[in-house]
């Protein structure tokens, strides 16, 4: 068989775990892709290399795929997201003296609503470190410190700090704290120089994180190769979320070829990994896989209310131009697994556990809830009918 | 016409020649940083261009940089009117970012030398990386062919012969072959002795 050569760009996080593990088992070899994955520093790398052609694909924070697409560093390069890698999975982490501040006065109050009361006695604005403007960790932050009441421009200083210089920057005072993926929360908690106060679960619960974007021009190109890759990704996603594997994931991935970091702050950030560990990354279960319009919707109206995208963009249009569940649905055929009936679910309107509409049985789903409680629908797109309570 | 660059480069060495390069050429005023805060270095030196290394992480703090610089554009690859240029620069693995809105055609000579620079640069860190590779192959060989002489009583061209034979019939490298049989061996020699 003719094999496809696939780069795939990488950064040294927790959820690169379904590609690695992919190319470890040969799943992408199955498929009749040659893939190669290459780690890289930084996510402007990945961006640069996607752009220009010295990657083919990469896992990817999604606002960061828009930001190519529509060329907002520079040149665009036109991507697809044929399917999702990850939920969940990062940590707001603060210094610890301000961390155990504010458990101390969060009891009554949200954390953000007390760390907005502690702002104000502090009276001089706090400097949070983000992976990337264009990433999930800013738009979350953001949108939990808005529902506390605090002004992401005015309260607080964001300042992007690389995920795997974090925890260096915490030490040294450069920022009070950060949104980062794991393992990054943890290896400052066990550094003893910080702790997390919130996780994205706190802010949405089971939302959206890393993608599986794909240049276009690629996908045009191999459309059979394009459904292999998904088909690995998926298969690997299957092994990542499986809590009897997390021991092994762990250590394929703490090797220093891959994240280089103690395999036991990754571990309990993998399903399984940790007793009663409040923030792991989801890869299959909650159709972890499956790229929903409406987190792309969603994504784009945070970018558009934090002035990272024109707001004469049309958004809808661009959420079906680079969120493609068709191609997903076509990879997934012969897998034999239960497929959404809608390409656009509700989001935040389950507390509980709740049955998804799918082919041929319906998914169980844990809830979606948003830390204000707003329920997002995304205009004009048929929503799945709730079967919450 | 003087530009004011930024020069951000872990190898020291390497900055060191580039700077001596452009400032030589009259072109610039040449500004290094190490590993401080770059948002800090760019706030102060207030640079037209920043030439940096791919390699570094630092390179997202940069994405963010019109935080500090609302005023100046910034512009990557020093224009992106030339992708050719741009590609040229990401194989060498230098990025340059033009804050200052100059024109291509005055950043592009400074880039020019940077890419060759970091050329130069990467193809001696690749020899030596191939020349070690190629050491450590010699001496994996001598000490499996050692191993083949001592347990299987084989001459030096038997045991040589046997290492090219297996290599062929499981059509995989010599170098491959050899690893593993190394570290077979070493493994069971743990085992008899524990």
């Amino acid at each position: 068989m003719n094999e496809t050569r696939l780069r795939i760009g990488l950064l040294r996080l927790t959820d690169s775990a379904p590609a690695i593990l992919a190319q470890e088992f040969g799943y992408f070899a199955d498929e009749g892709v040659d893939a190669e994955l290459h780690i890289e520093p930084s996510w402007a790398n990945i961006a640069d290399k996607l752009t220009y052609g010295f990657l083919d694909a990469a896992v990817i924070v999604p606002p960061l795929a828009f930001a190519i697409e529509l060329g907002l560093r520079g040149l665009s390069q036109p991507l697809v997201i044929p399917c999702n890698v990850s939920l969940g999975g990062n940590t707001v982490t603060l210094e610890s003296p301000l961390a155990e501040k504010l458990r101390a006065a969060a009891p009554d109050r949200s954390m953000p609503a007390a760390l907005c009361g502690l702002l104000q006695e502090r009276g001089a604005p706090l400097t949070l470190g983000i992976v990337h403007a264009y990433s999930t960790h800013n738009l979350l932050l953001r949108y939990w410190l808005a529902s506390g009441g605090i002004d992401s421009e005015r309260d607080v200083r964001l300042l992007v700090v690389p995920p795997a210089r974090a925890v260096e920057a915490l030490t040294s005072g450069q920022i009070a704290g950060f949104c980062a993926g794991a393992p990054w929360g943890e290896v400052a908690a066990r550094a003893g120089v910080g702790r997390a106060v919130a996780t994205s679960d706190d802010i949405w619960r089971n939302a959206p994180e890393k993608a599986f974007a794909v240049r276009r021009r690629w996908a045009d190109d191999n459309p059979g190769a394009l459904e292999g890759a998904v088909r690995a990704m998926v298969r690997a996603a299957q092994f990542c979320d499986a809590p009897e594997n997390a021991s092994y994931t762990g250590a394929l991935l703490a090797r220093q070829r891959y994240l280089d970091v103690d395999s036991h702050a990754i571990l309990s950030s993998l399903p399984g990994g940790a007793v009663a560990s409040r923030n792991t990354s989801r890869f299959w279960r909650n159709t972890a896989t499956f790229p929903w319009l409406s987190h792309a919707r969603w994504f784009l109206d945070q970018m558009a209310r934090w002035n990272l995208l024109a707001p004469d963009v049309d958004r809808a249009a661009l959420a079906a131009r680079v969120y493609r569940p068709d191609l997903y649905r076509r990879a997934a055929r012969p897998l034999e697994i239960s497929l959404p009936l809608q390409d656009s679910k509700t989001e935040g309107a389950h507390g509980a556990a709740w049955s998804l509409d799918a082919t041929p049985d319906p998914i169980t789903m844990e809830p979606d809830r948003f830390c204000d409680g707003a329920v997002f629908a995304a205009d004009g797109q048929p929503t799945v009918p709730s079967n919450a309570q | 016409m003087v530009l004011r660059i930024l020069l951000i480069d872990t190898d020291a060495a390497r900055a060191a020649a580039l700077e001596e390069s452009l400032s030589g050429a009259g072109y610039a005023q040449v500004v290094r940083v190490g590993s401080e805060e770059l948002s800090a270095a760019v706030e102060r030196s207030q640079p037209d261009l920043i030439i940096i290394d791919m390699a570094l992480p630092d390179r997202d703090a940069l994405e963010d940089i019109r935080a500090v610089s609302a005023a100046s554009p910034i512009v990557m690859f020093a224009g992106t009117d030339d992708p050719g240029f741009a590609q040229e620069a990401i194989a060498a693995g230098v990025c340059s970012y033009n804050l200052s809105g100059v024109a291509l055609a005055d950043v592009k000579p400074i880039m020019a030398s940077a890419i060759a620079l970091f050329h130069r640069y990467r193809h001696v860190e690749t020899e030596l990386a191939a020349a070690r590779a190629q050491l450590d192959e010699r001496r994996q060989i001598e000490r499996a062919k050692a191993i083949l002489m001592k347990d299987r009583r084989m001459s030096e061209p038997e045991a040589y012969r046997w290492l090219q034979r297996k290599a062929m019939d499981e059509s995989r490298k010599l170098s491959l072959i050899v690893a593993e049989f190394v570290a077979a061996h070493e493994a069971s020699q743990r085992e008899t002795k524990s």
